[in-house]
């Protein structure tokens, strides 16, 4: 039953599990006629670890490590998206110093990732330099991870009610150092791509979506906004402190990936802008909410009273129980919307717990960008949606 | 445009089958399964939901109506979200994908971990887990120890069984 194409028989062939552009395990079976595109089917789960499942079983402090293996190069905008939910069902007065602690790490987080997709998505398309650069300023943001969190990667340090403590000694003096130096990097990578011929040749026109397509689709993220539609969570729905921060939201009307590509090194200044500001403004205080309700007791109260003893015991031990309902958080993520919807029955474990995965609706958007195109279009077309695995498969 | 707007229009429009309640800042409209198609329809074509963001499915073992499917929308011209709740019986319901495209892949991913069935849609498999997996695992009945799929891992037949 082989199909005819123009240049003669569609062939199926199988690009990936193990491909170097996938970005990790994702199969696409491609129809192929000639060298053009006829149908792309992403097939995912290769990663799948029941992350939604495992919630159920979890209290929802136990939970917060979990959700850093998701988008693994940004975790700690996960943390931030989970705990908001868990907030609103307590409607949680949260410190002013947490909520600017948690816009800056969103928002250096999003550096990172940004530059973890410039970098591989510049070396798939074979600009190999720009993946060097990358990854040295990536590595200053690294270390400021390290620095708060302690960890390079996984932070898991935003809790329920604010974050696990406070910024240590000269944190903010070493995050001014890498923001002033920052923007002359980016003028470095848009020098060495921007322009390039070679650059424009294989992303100016490639892998467009429409507009009414990538609503359709439900595309969010850089995706929606290089296709002319101004959406983006940090305006319209402002959480956290986002509503007394100037910034602006890239768009592009081409829906190409060299639009994509645009928005994002804009994002990169906006972000940069961002946690300037937000460094200007941090007010002192304390950054853990003092509600009895999800917070610990303090050291002192626990070796002094017994009920604060009790109560430290009984929220390590059990954790703290959520009222009824439904409710559902979600932020502007590095990829697009990331949300999690939890229904609680009274226990101390979500009932159940859905993760609205950016990426994952992001492929499903796949056969639009590419179909038509040449196979090696492919290539950037994967790049420019910027997905991570971990958050496809969960 | 508020939410309370959207709502009087479906009140009048579906009467008592139609029910709302906003919870923890989140609207919910809680239709009737036999005419959720048509509002869902209704909220994309008069009030701009043109922005399916997820599909929730929640499985109650212990009550009639065994299934709840949340529809998570948003109107970017209105910055309004809305959830649409719908209690199914027989894990069966129309699906929304000739509305919204991203109900392909949104739909998919519930037939497969809860086995609700989307009647209608045109690629309906699993996404997450493998074919030869029989069972939908965020269903409440999953039992967590239980290995016995191992044995289904055998596609080819080598004689590979788990024993305990």
């Amino acid at each position: 039953m082989a199909e005819t194409g123009k240049l003669g028989e569609v062939v199926t062939i199988n690009m990936g599990p193990q491909h170097p552009s996938t970005h990790g395990v994702l199969r696409i079976v491609l129809n192929l006629d000639g060298e053009t595109i006829v149908d792309a089917r992403p097939e995912v789960g290769y990663l799948h670890r029941g992350v939604e499942k495992l919630a159920e079983n979890r209290t929802y402090h136990q939970f917060i490590p979990l959700t850093d293996r998701l988008d693994y190069v940004s975790s700690l905008s996960n943390n931030l998206a989970y705990c908001l939910a868990v907030e609103k069902f307590f409607d949680l007065d949260i410190p002013k110093r947490a909520d600017y602690l948690r816009v800056i790490f969103a928002e250096l987080t999003r550096i990172s990732s940004h530059l973890v997709w410039l970098g591989t998505h510049a070396l798939d398309i074979g600009a190999m330099t720009v993946f060097l650069y990358a990854f040295r300023e990536r590595e200053m943001v690294l270390d400021l991870f390290e620095l708060a969190t302690g960890q390079r990667l996984t932070g898991s340090w935003v809790r329920v009610g604010g974050v696990k403590e406070d910024v240590p000694e000269g944190f903010f003096d070493k995050a001014k150092e890498f923001i002033s130096i920052f923007d002359e990097k980016i003028d470095t990578y848009e020098g060495l791509l921007t322009k390039n011929r070679i650059w424009v040749n294989r992303t100016v026109g490639i892998g467009k979506i429409s507009k009414e397509d990538a609503l359709s689709y439900g595309t969010s993220g850089p995706i929606m906004r290089g296709s002319g539609i101004k959406f983006d969570l940090r305006k319209d729905q402002p959480y956290s402190v986002y509503d007394e921060i100037d910034f602006e939201v890239p768009v592009y009307e081409e829906g190409d990936v060299y639009s994509r590509y645009l928005v994002r090194i804009n994002e990169l200044r906006q972000s940069n802008r961002i946690v300037k500001q937000a460094i200007d403004k941090i007010p002192a205080g304390p950054v853990m909410t003092s509600d009895p309700r999800v917070s610990l007791p303090s050291h002192e109260d626990v070796y002094e009273k017994m009920e604060a003893l009790i109560r430290r015991f009984y929220i390590m031990s059990k954790g703290f129980k959520v009222p009824k309902g439904e409710t559902y958080a979600s932020i502007e993520s590095t990829k697009g919307e990331l949300g999690f919807y939890i229904v609680s029955d009274g226990e101390s474990k979500p009932y159940r717990l859905k993760i609205r995965a950016p990426s994952f609706v992001n492929l499903g958007a796949l056969l639009v960008m590419t179909k038509g195109y040449m196979l090696a279009d492919l290539v950037s077309v994967i790049g420019s949606i910027d997905i991570v695995l971990g958050e496809i498969d969960r | 445009m508020e939410f309370e707007n959207i709502y009087t229009f479906l009140e009048n429009k579906y009467g008592e089958n139609v029910n709302k309640k906003i919870e923890y800042g989140c609207n919910f409209i809680m239709p009737e399964v036999n005419i959720s198609k048509d509002l869902l329809n209704d909220l994309y074509k008069k009030f701009d939901f043109s922005y399916l963001v997820d599909i929730v499915g929640v499985h109650w073992p212990k009550r009639d109506k065994k299934f709840d499917v949340i529809y998570n929308l948003y109107s970017i011209g209105n910055r309004i979200r809305a959830f649409v709740k719908v209690a199914i019986i027989d894990e069966k319901i129309e699906t929304v994908s000739d509305i919204w495209k991203s109900a392909i892949f949104l739909e998919r991913e519930q037939y497969d971990l809860l086995g609700i069935e989307f009647k209608g849609h045109p690629d309906l498999r699993r996404i997450l887990l493998p074919d030869y997996f029989k069972k939908h695992p965020l269903r409440k009945d999953f039992d967590l120890k239980d290995r016995s799929w191992f044995n289904d891992v055998d596609e080819q037949g080598l004689g590979i069984k788990y024993s305990k």
